[in-house]
């Protein structure tokens, strides 16, 4: 594997993501393909460190997955909240304001 | 390594450090305290800030801190007294009203107002792309469960939802927008990087740097990246929207700042199109959208993106007078939005311009502040707004941007229209329930800082002026 085709590779994970996150109408789903866009940034990160034999790019890996680990850990609780509140969590249900 | 080496290293934080140690008493307190007792932690959170401030006004942090990764200077000691006011206006906000409202939680509201500053205060000085995205995080993730404080409420959980989602995909474009360039530049150092990105411009990096600016506008709140912005605030408790809807909005234009203005001025240059193609599309639909809202939080929500947007377009000028406007404009922002949202919350209901009715028979004293920040927002002459606006406009004009002006002046006058149905809803109409209006104590003192503020820099902006330029100078050399 090359550096362009590792970053074609989270490009196209990351692509995926962005999909997924403005057409799911699940929250859970929602969920994740922001994990898939998160993953694509480490796959980026992990590689062009590989690639140029730089620590920060590892470091900086390490740095966004804890990110996202707090990320999911609050949105798991929110989720639920929803749930508990509405006994469903599809997204385009939780839209009782007015636009 | 000697105690003095080791305080020159941190002194540039040494207000940080100060919100820290307060954030980490805090959270050991209310765990350890007995229910009953926990109306001190407010207090506590309130010192916590006002020590910080003073700290931050008395030791002018400055020089590098953690080898190039934080910077002190005028430019950061500016913006966190900024944010150390917008938390302290907060803290106030919710002192009394959490008492009665969620009294075995309030230990955690103000925890959570406490992170969120320490986040925004690290912002300001963030010179290392890994600093600054712990920083943003830090400040973004308590925003979330502020949103969601109201755990019975279905509009505050679907408003939390919103904030939530939109602001995972944000992190997410935001981090791989910034990581490649990082990775491209093999530097996690900001200045290294906007250089890089500019003397080897490929498209890739053009692509990635698109997304992280399209992920710092889910944050802003800037058209078209704006939906959640009215939901969360209408279904946030609304001590919690003083907070939410003055700091991060200022905390995502520094953060714009710190990538967009470190280095050598190219990457700024090459985001001037989008930038001012985002401020106008704010401006105006910020506006149009507030012409026709039957809720105040969400009038005001439509009419902050608008004002984000005025900002923006300061930041996309990025010369020295364009930031020291900049500045001064989130100033008259802090005073302005808060003191709208604490009126909002003081009055209590729905936030519905119905529930302003009569507003000046029911407690003479809060109608009149509302009205002195209504035109505060509106931009008349005196008050702190106007001044901004001035500022902003002629440094626009300066640029050769004069169609924005005019366009700016233009939506300013409807903007008036619907800040003043609020005022017809206070003066004119009758109210529905006759009862006075009581405000508790934390909270008045909380509108009168606000008053002070608009008032007292509408008079004298001179001062201001001043230290907003030092301010820049340090930015942009």
């Amino acid at each position: 594997m090359t550096l362009p085709l590792t970053l074609s590779v989270a490009a196209i994970l990351f692509a995926l993501g962005v999909f997924g996150a403005l057409t799911r109408r699940n929250a859970i789903g929602v969920l994740m393909s922001i994990e898939l866009m998160a993953n694509a940034v480490n796959i980026n990160l992990v590689a062009f460190a590989h690639y140029t034999n730089g620590v920060a790019g590892q470091t900086f890996a390490l740095f966004a997955m804890a990110l996202t680990v707090v990320e999911v850990a609050v949105a798991l609780a929110i989720v639920v909240l929803l749930y508990r509140t509405r006994r469903d969590i599809q997204i385009d249900l939780a839209s009782e304001m007015q636009r | 390594m000697t105690p003095e080496m080791v305080w020159v290293g941190l002194q540039p934080l040494s207000a940080d450090l100060v919100l820290t140690a307060g954030l980490l008493s805090v959270l050991t307190a209310d765990v350890l305290m007995p229910p009953g007792a926990k109306r001190v932690l407010g207090w506590g959170a309130l010192a916590t800030l006002i020590t910080a401030f003073v700290a931050l006004i008395v030791l002018e942090p400055t020089g590098w801190s953690f080898g190039r990764s934080y910077h002190g200077d005028a430019f950061a000691t500016f913006v966190k007294a900024v944010f150390y006011i917008g938390g302290a206006l907060a803290v106030l906000a919710g002192l009394e009203s959490s008492e009665s409202r969620w009294p075995r939680r309030q230990g955690e509201y103000h925890l959570l107002i406490l992170a969120s500053t320490l986040g925004m205060s690290l912002l300001a000085g963030a010179k290392d792309v890994i600093t600054l995205v712990v920083a943003f995080e830090l400040m973004g993730v308590p925003l979330y469960v502020l949103a969601a404080w109201s755990r019975d409420d279905r509009r505050g959980t679907e408003g939390a939802l919103k904030l939530l989602l939109s602001g995972g995909v944000s992190t997410a474009a935001i981090l791989y927008g910034l990581g490649t360039l990082s990775g491209l530049a093999s530097s996690t150092q900001l200045e290294l990087m906007a250089n890089h990105a500019t003397m080897m411009p490929t498209p890739f990096a053009a692509i990635a740097a698109a997304i992280a600016l399209a992920g710092v506008g889910f944050k802003l709140g800037v058209v078209p990246f704006h939906f959640w912005v009215p939901d969360t605030y209408e279904g946030s408790p609304s001590p919690a929207v003083v907070f939410l809807a003055v700091g991060p909005k200022i905390a995502g234009l520094v953060a714009l700042v710190q990538v967009l203005l470190a280095g050598d001025d190219g990457l700024r240059l090459a985001s001037w199109a989008p930038l001012v193609a985002l401020a106008t599309l704010s401006m105006l639909a910020g506006n149009l959208l507030a012409l026709n809202q039957s809720n105040a939080k969400r009038l005001l929500a439509f009419s902050g993106v608008a004002h984000v947007g005025l900002m923006l377009l300061a930041l996309a000028m990025g010369t020295q007078d364009a930031i020291a406007s900049l500045l001064f404009y989130t100033v008259a922002y802090l005073f302005t939005n808060a003191g709208v949202f604490l009126v909002v919350h003081a009055l209590g209901g729905d936030g519905s311009i119905a529930s302003f009715d009569g507003l000046a028979r029911r407690n003479a004293g809060l109608g009149m502040m509302m009205l002195v920040f209504l035109l505060s927002l509106g931009g008349i002459p005196f008050a702190v707004g106007f001044w901004a606006k001035l500022y902003l406009f002629l440094v626009a004009w300066g640029e050769g941007l004069g169609w924005f002006v005019v366009l700016a002046a233009l939506v300013s006058v409807l903007g008036l229209f619907y800040y003043l149905r609020i005022a017809r809803a206070m003066f004119m109409n009758p109210p529905a329930d006759p009862t006075p209006v009581k405000v508790d104590t934390s909270t008045a003192i909380a509108i009168a800082v606000c008053v002070f503020g608009v008032v007292g820099v509408g008079l004298y902006p001179g001062p201001l002026v001043a230290a907003a330029e030092v301010a820049a100078r340090a930015i942009v050399p």
